[in-house]
């Protein structure tokens, strides 16, 4: 439901309007997020939630299945996290209040009604700023519900299907203002409350996997006039649907508006073939829900103590998170495109059950670790960001710091670091430890592997000794030779092929000389 | 309906009895989900009043299977659930002593729901120790069920109406105050031919004479209960009922009636009319009970109330407990009862719990005890071959209490019942009616508490 009766102050300024305007008409739109709670048991019993991998009918208990004599228990979990949600969305948190039951009979229902909070929500009067977006978003309010079981039709057969895993399993409800001009704020306003509550381990957030479905609200109006008639369509489970959605009805409304004058308030639904919306009811069909208060459930009452202590354990916010990277090491040359693609690799990570805390490291926190003792950040990261990234990706793997423990690829770096081995050594041992781990020392295994810099094994200083330099130079003189062609196309200003030339002095020296010494070694020599 | 139906689970109540070592010999019948005062709703066909077979009074509902399985002497104690006055109904037409604890003190887990607001788990037994010596059992704290009351408030009340106790001698019933409420003597009760006045004045004076105080008091909102009562129990059981859903199960008339009610009253348009009205109602019945007590009701009262700052005031004007007869009228014959026709009058069906219907909307314990009637019990026992007049049929008293007092209401009770009831009465009726057809009935259990017969 939403009231139109107040319009955010920011998108009445003319100048912003105007902007937004569609041929003419602005348009209004409002959201509703059905988002999962990540919680290891259900909102009322005991019953574990619905994995992925698991057979139907397996995940439910009594109560889930409505049976007589059952009933629910609050599960404090779902509730603290719903309060994190709550806190992120700057919502004014109620102390006291209530579940009700909204009836309707249908065969995902197992008891005939939802329990969810109709009278009095726990958290209203919100305000959510999209880091993107710049612009706040009112929440009209937040409520925790159940979800229903899952039905699955099967057309060719003509039968329904119920698995009851999914039934009661803990929902939020949150309900924005009609605060959004375009498809493109609705958007980035999903993907940054997804990012906020993955964030907050409130939520997973896959919207393919249902457990972070949409609502919409649309209406267009002239410019100056009152708001348009709204139409709601329902269940949208990914973002580009929903864009997709929005554009449709702000033209199926235009065109309304336009030849009858006329848009009749209704629910529809979107279908993913056509990517048109449709009419599932009109507003004189809207169900009674008879909403009752919850006689079992009562009152519920939050401590302002306990709502400081979800305040206090709740995990950094993304941009919070993003803002303090920012500030820590940009000063040693870390660029912020730099701390988003870490950022993002975090985005995709396992949220744990319950707000519990991670139990892998994350990609920030990976970097961190190998940051904190007095490593060089920006090597840290390009070393990160380019061969670590590099090298899974080329696996076909993801990251994630199963595959090489902080400590083993701090030690890479440090070797590298104090030129004990090349660049491109390290890479190939890299490379080697990403493909069968092992536990052995890094410098043992470098070692091993004969990638050490032979001439540096016991030298941490910079400067190099002229031993190595006639090392260097030997090798450079035994190139020159071999390659004629190459250093006549040097010569003739070509300085590309230097890198053929280096990569010849590499095989030979199995990647233990340093590129760059090698590149300005042979410069001396050819400009000689 | 749920003939065919096992429970998975034991109810919590059905765990603690068997745990602390009672056997559970079967089911009762009752009305069907609890709605009925008469227990003639029900699938396997009324139960006879077994105080007399052969006059084929009904037993009172809805659990009347519980109250005449106790009467006929086929169990010691049976449980039933009291939603609207549905054990201590069925207590005083069979003359039986029937008790709903309060609301949250025992366990509704494994009870089929009719209102979740006001059914409660209670006792009935053939006398006050047994329903005592069963309630210590299931008067528990259980986390299953959500409305289940912690072990603080529970003691808190307990320190209350222990201080209450202490102000009493003992031995009689010196310095226990008791209030008549005024409404609680509709006009049903003023006919000539109706034996309850006459018994009440009778236990009145017995009371009196053995050091307890009388005095009357008044509950103004009463005259409301029974509209509100009917009201919230129709529209928690369209509710709760909801489950059975129409496609797969068939209700009997009395819950469709009822069901149709209940969806009214919760319909958005009658909302704030019904609902919410009836819910005021309760409020200001609470009011009433809250003002007229000795001791505070604690769910409500702050906690900053102490009896030290009250109790002098509460001593001398609040009472403890509250009495008044259990229900308007003796067991009816299951003949006016069984017809079904237009004609009969309905509504005298839900008139029966007018007396009632308070202490559940309040939550309160309530203990009804068959009273002495003004003939010698004992001159027609001994002449039970004759059909007994009308006047001798049992007729229940009801003691309540404010919230969290049951010891309190049940040792006021102990105290008056011993010198109220000779325990032999009830053995030598029973013996006069033999066994018949009738009896059958009893055992066509209806699941109410439901048994997992794997273990």
């Amino acid at each position: 439901m939403y009231t139109y009766a107040s319009i955010g102050v920011l998108f009445l300024h003319p100048s912003f309007m105007s902007r937004l305007l569609v041929d003419g008409w602005q348009v209004v739109i409002g959201l509703e997020t059905h988002v999962q709670i990540k919680s290891s048991q259900k909102l009322f019993s005991k019953s574990p939630t619905s994995l992925l991998n698991r057979y139907p009918n397996t995940q439910y208990n009594a109560f889930d299945a409505a049976f007589p004599g059952t009933l629910p228990r609050l599960n404090r979990k779902c509730l603290d996290l719903a309060l994190r949600a709550a806190l992120a969305l700057n919502c004014s948190i109620k102390t006291r209040s209530s579940f009700d039951r909204k009836h309707y009979f249908y065969s995902d229902q197992p008891a005939g009604y939802q329990i969810t909070q109709h009278y009095s929500p726990f958290a209203v009067n919100g305000q959510f700023t999209a880091p993107k977006l710049g612009i706040p978003v009112r929440i009209k309010q937040i409520q925790l519900e159940q979800d229903t079981a899952k039905s699955v039709t099967d057309a060719r057969t003509r039968t329904a299907l119920i698995d009851l895993d999914r039934a009661g399993t803990g929902l939020l409800e949150i309900v924005t203002e009609p605060d959004f001009r375009s498809s493109t704020q609705a958007a980035e306003y999903i993907r940054s409350l997804q990012e906020t509550l993955r964030a907050l381990g409130v939520s997973d957030g896959n919207m393919e996997a249902g457990s972070f479905r949409c609502d919409v609200n649309v209406s267009i109006n002239r410019p100056n006039e009152p708001p348009g008639t709204r139409c709601e369509v329902k269940n949208i489970n990914s973002v580009k649907f929903m864009v997709a959605a929005i554009e449709y009805e702000i033209q199926r409304q235009r065109l309304l508006l336009e030849t009858n004058g006329l848009v009749p308030q209704e629910t529809r639904g979107f279908n993913h073939d056509s990517w048109k919306t449709f009419k599932m009811r009109a507003k004189e069909d809207a169900p009674e829900y008879r909403y009752m208060p919850d006689p079992n459930l009562g009152v519920l009452v939050l401590g302002q103590e306990h709502i400081e202590k979800v305040r206090r354990e709740m995990p950094l916010l993304p941009a919070a998170t993003r803002a303090r990277l920012l500030e820590t090491y940009s000063s040693s040359g870390v660029t912020e495109s730099n701390i988003d693609v870490l950022m993002n690799l975090d985005v995709s990570r396992e949220i744990p059950y319950d707000g519990a805390p991670e139990s892998t490291i994350g990609a920030v926190a990976y970097f961190e670790l190998l940051c904190s003792p007095g490593r060089d950040p920006k090597f840290v990261m390009n070393w990160m960001i380019q061969n670590l990234l590099g090298q899974l990706s080329a696996l076909g793997k993801s990251f994630c710091s199963d595959y090489i423990a902080v400590a083993q690829m701090g030690e890479l770096l440090d070797l590298v670091g104090t030129k004990q081995m090349s660049r491109s050594s390290a890479k190939l041992l890299l490379k080697q430890m990403l493909i069968s781990p092992s536990n052995t020392p890094v410098k043992q295994l470098a070692a091993e592997m004969d990638l050490l810099s032979s001439v540096l094994l016991n030298t941490n200083t910079a400067s190099v000794s002229p031993n190595e330099d006639d090392i260097l130079h030997n090798v450079c003189v035994r190139a020159i030779a071999a390659l004629p062609r190459e250093i006549e196309a040097i010569r003739n200003g070509n300085d590309n092929v230097y890198n053929k030339v280096i990569g010849w002095i590499m095989r030979e020296t199995k990647g233990k000389v340093d590129a760059k010494q090698t590149k300005n070694m042979l410069k001396q020599l050819i400009d000689q | 309906m749920l003939r065919d139906f096992t429970s998975p689970f034991d109810a919590t109540v059905v765990r603690l009895v068997s745990n602390a070592g009672a056997e559970i010999i079967g089911k009762t019948n009752c009305d069907e989900f609890g709605m009925g005062s008469l227990n003639i709703h029900s699938i396997h066909g009324p139960v006879v009043n077994p105080f007399q077979v052969e006059s084929q009074r009904a037993a009172g509902g809805s659990s009347g299977g519980s109250a005449a399985a106790v009467a006929a002497g086929l169990c010691t104690a049976a449980l039933g659930t009291d939603t609207g006055g549905s054990i201590r109904l069925p207590a005083s037409y069979c003359g039986v002593v029937g008790f709903k604890p309060s609301y949250g003190l025992v366990s509704r887990y494994g009870v089929v729901s009719y209102a979740d607001s006001l059914d409660t788990v209670g006792v009935l037994a053939q006398d006050v120790s047994q329903v005592v010596q069963v309630f210590e059992q299931i008067n528990k704290y259980d986390y299953n069920d959500p409305t289940s009351i912690d072990e603080r408030t529970r003691n808190r009340a307990q320190i209350f109406a222990k201080e209450r106790y202490n102000l009493w001698n003992h031995e009689d019933l010196k310095g226990l105050r008791i209030g008549v409420p005024q409404e609680y003597f509709p006009s049903e009760l003023s006919s000539s031919s109706n034996p309850i006045l006459s018994s009440t004045r009778h236990v009145l004076s017995l009371l009196q004479s053995l050091g307890a105080t009388i005095c009357s008091v008044s509950l103004p909102s009463t005259k409301y209960a029974l509209s509100a009562y009917y009201v919230i129990a129709s529209a928690e059981a369209s509710s709760c009922l909801s489950r059975y859903d129409g496609v797969q199960y068939g209700f009997g008339r009395e819950v469709r009636k009822r069901i149709l009610l209940g969806t009214y009253a919760l319909s958005a348009d009658a909302f704030d009319n019904y609902f919410l009205q009836a819910q005021r109602v309760r409020q200001l019945v609470r009011d009433d009970f809250d003002r007229v007590f000795s001791m505070p009701n604690v769910l409500y009262a702050d906690s900053s109330f102490s009896l030290n700052e009250n109790g002098e005031a509460a001593a001398s004007t609040g009472i403890d407990v509250l009495i008044h007869p259990s229900a308007i009228r003796t067991a009816p014959p299951l003949e006016d009862a069984r017809n079904d026709s237009s004609e009969r009058d309905t509504l005298q069906d839900y008139v029966q719990d007018v007396l009632t219907v308070p202490a559940s909307l309040a939550g309160l314990p309530a203990l009804s005890i068959p009273m002495r009637t003004t003939t010698d019990l004992a001159d027609s026992a001994s002449s039970a071959s004759n059909k007994p007049e009308e006047e001798n049929w049992p007729i229940g008293i009801s003691v309540v209490g404010q919230w969290g007092s049951d010891d309190l209401v049940m040792k006021a009770t102990s105290g008056l019942y011993s010198h109220l009831v000779n325990p032999d009465i009830h053995w030598i009726f029973i013996k006069s009616s033999a066994p018949t057809r009738n009896n059958q009935s009893l055992f066509n259990y209806k699941i109410r508490f439901v048994r997992n017969y794997d273990n």
